[in-house]
């Protein structure tokens, strides 16, 4: 690993300091933990995006393309599972929460080192068990398995609940882990109104990771026994209700999906602040809207399940919680657009990243508040139109929260830059591969389009078509960034201590940080994200022997 | 040495919790044995609620702990009676034809089965719809 | 005596013990939600079958369900002497307590497996394998299958409490613990209290059910 000019005597940072296969594999360090975690859940990025592309070629033609119709339905159960459980709700906290939370507190590592180290185990195992299933042919029952269909069919579906119950374990111990450390291991000076607010969207997700997650690991456990077992809790045919299954299931997904985006605006209210050059324009509306969605998110299930026979007032109730849940979102995105507003923009690759994240944030979250209109739902339900919506906040924001926070954090986290200009350019190509995927999706969806459908009337085509060129766009722009980043893991210019001049606490250490984050525990008098501050402090290269 | 201040109580206080318990269980069986109608299961509930508290408060010290446990567990309460509220919000006011089979007698003709159950043979491979 | 056990990453010892305790009570929270959703099915159906789940009642027997609770409730006293003794250096008495514990709950578990044997012997079983009338009513049904998932899955967790237990009977025997260091048992023991307030919430939903 040749740095580009002339030799210096690096300090010994967390990468360099062992390099045996061993240390990295039962290290304890929070900071290798969490480069493990990014190997593997960029790893499962790939293959749910095989899957999606593999979909979107079936469905460039009415009939059979490529696929037989039961494969179809393997493969978007698949590309559901893999996407929800083996990146999206991992990809933040595992990686960048575990690199930077205790860096951020100005702790040497998480409360639990060797708890962590099994949650990546654990992860490994139950993808172990994902993967098992997907040789053996896979579940065809929708990654929400909706029971009683879940309970009779013939394809692969135990393999696939194990592997789904073991990574659960692993999300569980990920979320208790942050929180002990928020509690117990800030420094001091980090009170908690001055915490950045990467680490409180940390926070609020593992509360949600730790509360949601036992129930859907009850909810699958119970669909494995009923069918191995003969029990008559989801069976209608045994005296059961199908329903129960929605609402167990549900009460775990709908806070996911929160996991899945609260982490991506933490990264955005980083970047945000970096590349306008200023602090946010309300750091306590940004908390409290975080906790208000860790918190309300509960108690919106049954918007899933207007079409599946709940009572009316059931229905009503979910109807008038969701709107409100919306209301946190929509404060964010104000602060957000306040903060750059009027701020010194540098645009730069997490820059293009943020402002994806900001449009489709908010497309996707409008469409949101409009399928939980209960009487539009009606017609919504089940459709492209649904498809659309939710893959405009878990590729639109939640993705591109990752690609932000990637870039952003790929100095800090392995000590080199990547090239600007290439990640500006993909960054655009991604959102407009984007937009040419999901738009048409919408429209597709409003037409009467279902989703999951493996076959459809003529006048549907050009726009699946459409769809399938912006999938194909969006896939060779990933291909690129990835190409690019590992690219520079080896080649890149190496990092000065703080390339963005952000005034993130993370910048207040070296870049790469070493082994236990500090060599001295920084002076917290400034708030986080504070641009009236002057530069954060510079430490001086020490020789090494 | 810091330390978080403990109360140093004997351990009478324990074995005062004990019996405490003993007593409600006691209570909680002999109102089982009664016919009290719609209200056996809430008085059962609320007995068992404050075995429960004492169980928790006491045996596992969360009246010395942190405040932030206390939080945590109550928070943990609160949603399993969410949960519970609205899926009982659900059954309680569904349209009859969504309803398990059976739920009202009335569904049921006289004399004639439930349903057609099927054999153990068939656990495995999915319901034989006949 | 155990040496200064305070871990690389702690500031102080007392940070230590509050990140455990906390640590514990979030894990507890999860069980709690675990098994809540359980609770939830069980509302709903009796909800939904009530006059059924008088019938089912029939097949419950209350002596011992009665009994496994006083037997549950002592374990838990013992539990809490154990902790308590720690506290005062005693590790000998603090050993002795956690195995008369686990010694209760291995009780506890017999008497669980004896009335399940009592049970399959009747033809009460979960689902598809219920056979005691030709023609069962649904409600029954779910109300034993509910007793076999919510008790099977009390009954797990009481093994593993039980192990949970042993190991730290076992340390507390070697002089792993004093009246400044016995993280494990508190915490350990805040498990198997756990498992008794499960328990305690479980007797109520299907031994106190006048049967009709």
């Amino acid at each position: 690993m040749a740095p580009s000019g002339p030799e210096l005597a690096k300090p010994r940072d967390y990468l360099r300091e062992e390099t045996t296969l061993w240390s990295w594999l039962a290290t304890k360090d929070h900071k290798r933990i969490g480069v493990l975690f990014l190997a593997a859940v960029i790893f499962f990025f790939f293959l749910g995006g095989l899957f999606a592309l593999l979909l979107r070629v079936e469905l460039l033609t009415p009939q059979r393309t490529i696929m037989s119709a039961g494969m179809y339905n393997r493969m978007f159960t698949l590309h559901g599972i893999t996407m929800v459980w083996l990146f999206l709700i991992p990809a933040i906290p595992t990686t960048f929460g575990n690199f930077l939370l205790p860096i951020m507190l100005g702790a040497k590592d998480v409360a639990f080192p060797r708890l962590n180290l099994a949650s990546f185990w654990i992860f490994v195992l139950g993808a172990a068990f994902l993967l098992w299933a997907m040789f053996t042919g896979g579940a065809d029952t929708g990654w929400t398995f909706y029971t009683p269909y879940s309970l009779n069919t013939q394809s692969s579906v135990l393999p696939v609940l194990i592997g789904i119950f073991v990574v659960g374990f692993s999300s569980i111990l990920t979320g208790l882990n942050f929180i002990v450390t928020v509690h117990t291991m800030r420094a001091p000076g980090i009170t908690w109104m001055k915490m950045p607010i990467f680490v409180w969207t940390i926070y609020g997700t593992s509360i949600i990771q730790v509360l949601a997650t036992p129930v859907l690991g009850l909810v699958l456990l119970l669909v494995a026994v009923e069918r191995v077992g003969g029990l008559g809790i989801f069976d209608p045919a045994r005296g059961g209700d199908p329903v129960l299954f929605q609402h167990l299931f549900w009460f775990y997904s709908h806070p996911a999906v929160y996991i899945m985006v609260l982490p991506a605006m933490g990264v955005i209210s980083e970047t945000v602040c970096a590349f306008s050059r200023k602090n946010l324009s309300s750091y306590r509306m940004v908390v409290y809207s975080t906790l208000g969605i860790a918190f309300v998110g509960f108690f919106t299930w049954g918007h899933h399940m207007f079409t599946a026979g709940q009572s009316t007032f059931d229905a009503g109730a979910f109807g008038v919680l969701s709107m409100l849940v919306a209301i946190f979102t929509a404060i964010k995105i104000f602060t957000w657009t306040s903060t750059l507003y009027q701020g010194s923009i540098v645009v730069t690759g997490p820059f293009v990243y943020l402002s994806g994240f900001l449009f489709f944030l908010m497309f996707g979250g409008m469409t949101g508040v409009a399928l939980a209109t209960t009487a539009l739902d009606l017609h919504w339900h089940d459709t492209y139109f649904v498809v659309a919506h939710f893959h405009f906040i878990m590729v639109g924001a939640s993705i591109m929260g990752f690609l932000g926070g990637l870039h952003y954090w790929f100095p800090k986290m392995f000590g080199r830059t990547y090239p600007e200009g290439i990640a500006i350019g993909t960054a655009v190509l991604i959102v407009f591969g984007f937009i040419a995927t999901f738009l048409p999706q919408f429209l597709l969806g409003n037409m009467g389009m279902p989703r999951r459908y493996y076959d459809y009337p003529e006048h549907f085509q050009s726009l699946h078509v459409a769809s399938t060129a912006g999938a194909s766009l969006l896939g060779f722009g990933f291909l690129i960034i990835f190409g690019y980043l590992a690219w520079s893991l080896r080649y890149g210019p190496v990092a000065t201590q703080n390339p963005w001049d952000s005034r993130g606490y993370e910048w207040m250490t070296e870049t790469p940080p070493p082994k236990h984050n500090f060599h001295e525990v920084p002076d917290y008098t400034h708030p986080p994200h504070d641009y009236s501050a002057p530069d954060v402090p510079h430490i001086p290269e020490v020789e090494h022997a | 040495m810091a330390e978080t201040e403990k109360k140093e109580h004997g351990a009478g206080l324990y074995v005062g919790i004990w019996v405490a318990l003993v007593a409600l269980t006691t209570l909680t069986y002999g109102l089982g044995q009664v016919e009290l109608g719609a209200w056996q299961l809430p008085i059962g509930l609320l007995i068992a609620a404050v075995k429960a508290t004492l169980v928790v408060l006491f045996f596992m010290h969360l009246t010395e702990h942190a405040p932030s446990n206390r939080l945590v567990f109550a928070t943990s309460i609160v949603f399993v009676g969410l949960l519970i509220a609205l899926t009982l919000g659900d059954f309680g006011f569904r349209f009859k034809g969504m309803r398990p089979p059976g739920m009202t007698p009335l569904d049921l003709s006289p004399g004639a089965p439930a349903m057609h159950y099927t054999n153990p043979s068939d656990v495995g491979h999915g319901i034989q719809r006949r | 005596m155990p040496e200064a056990r305070l871990a690389e990453h702690f500031a102080t010892m007392d940070a230590q013990r509050r990140a455990g305790q906390l640590g514990m009570w979030v894990f507890l929270a999860t069980e709690v939600l675990l098994f809540g959703g359980l609770f939830a099915g069980y509302a709903a159906f009796r909800f939904a079958y009530p006059a059924d789940f008088l019938e089912g009642a029939h097949h419950m027997k209350v002596m011992i369900g009665t009994a496994n609770t006083y037997v549950l409730i002592t374990s838990s006293l013992f539990v809490v002497l154990a902790t308590h003794s720690i506290k005062h250096d005693r590790s000998w008495t603090c050993a002795g307590f956690l195995l008369l514990a686990m010694l209760l709950g291995f009780v506890f578990l017999g008497l669980k497996f004896y009335e399940y044997y009592e049970h399959a012997q009747e033809g009460a079983l979960p689902g598809v394998w219920y056979h005691v009338e030709t023609v069962p009513r649904p409600g029954v049904i779910v109300f034993m299958t509910l007793y076999y998932l919510m008790t099977g899955l009390h009954a797990i967790h009481m093994t593993v409490a039980i192990s949970v237990l042993g190991v730290v009977a076992y340390r507390a025997a070697g002089n792993a613990f004093d009246r400044e260091y016995h993280a494990p048992v508190e915490l350990g023991g805040m498990y198997w209290h756990l498992v008794d307030v499960i328990w305690i919430f479980l007797y109520p939903l299907f031994y106190l059910i006048v049967p009709k």
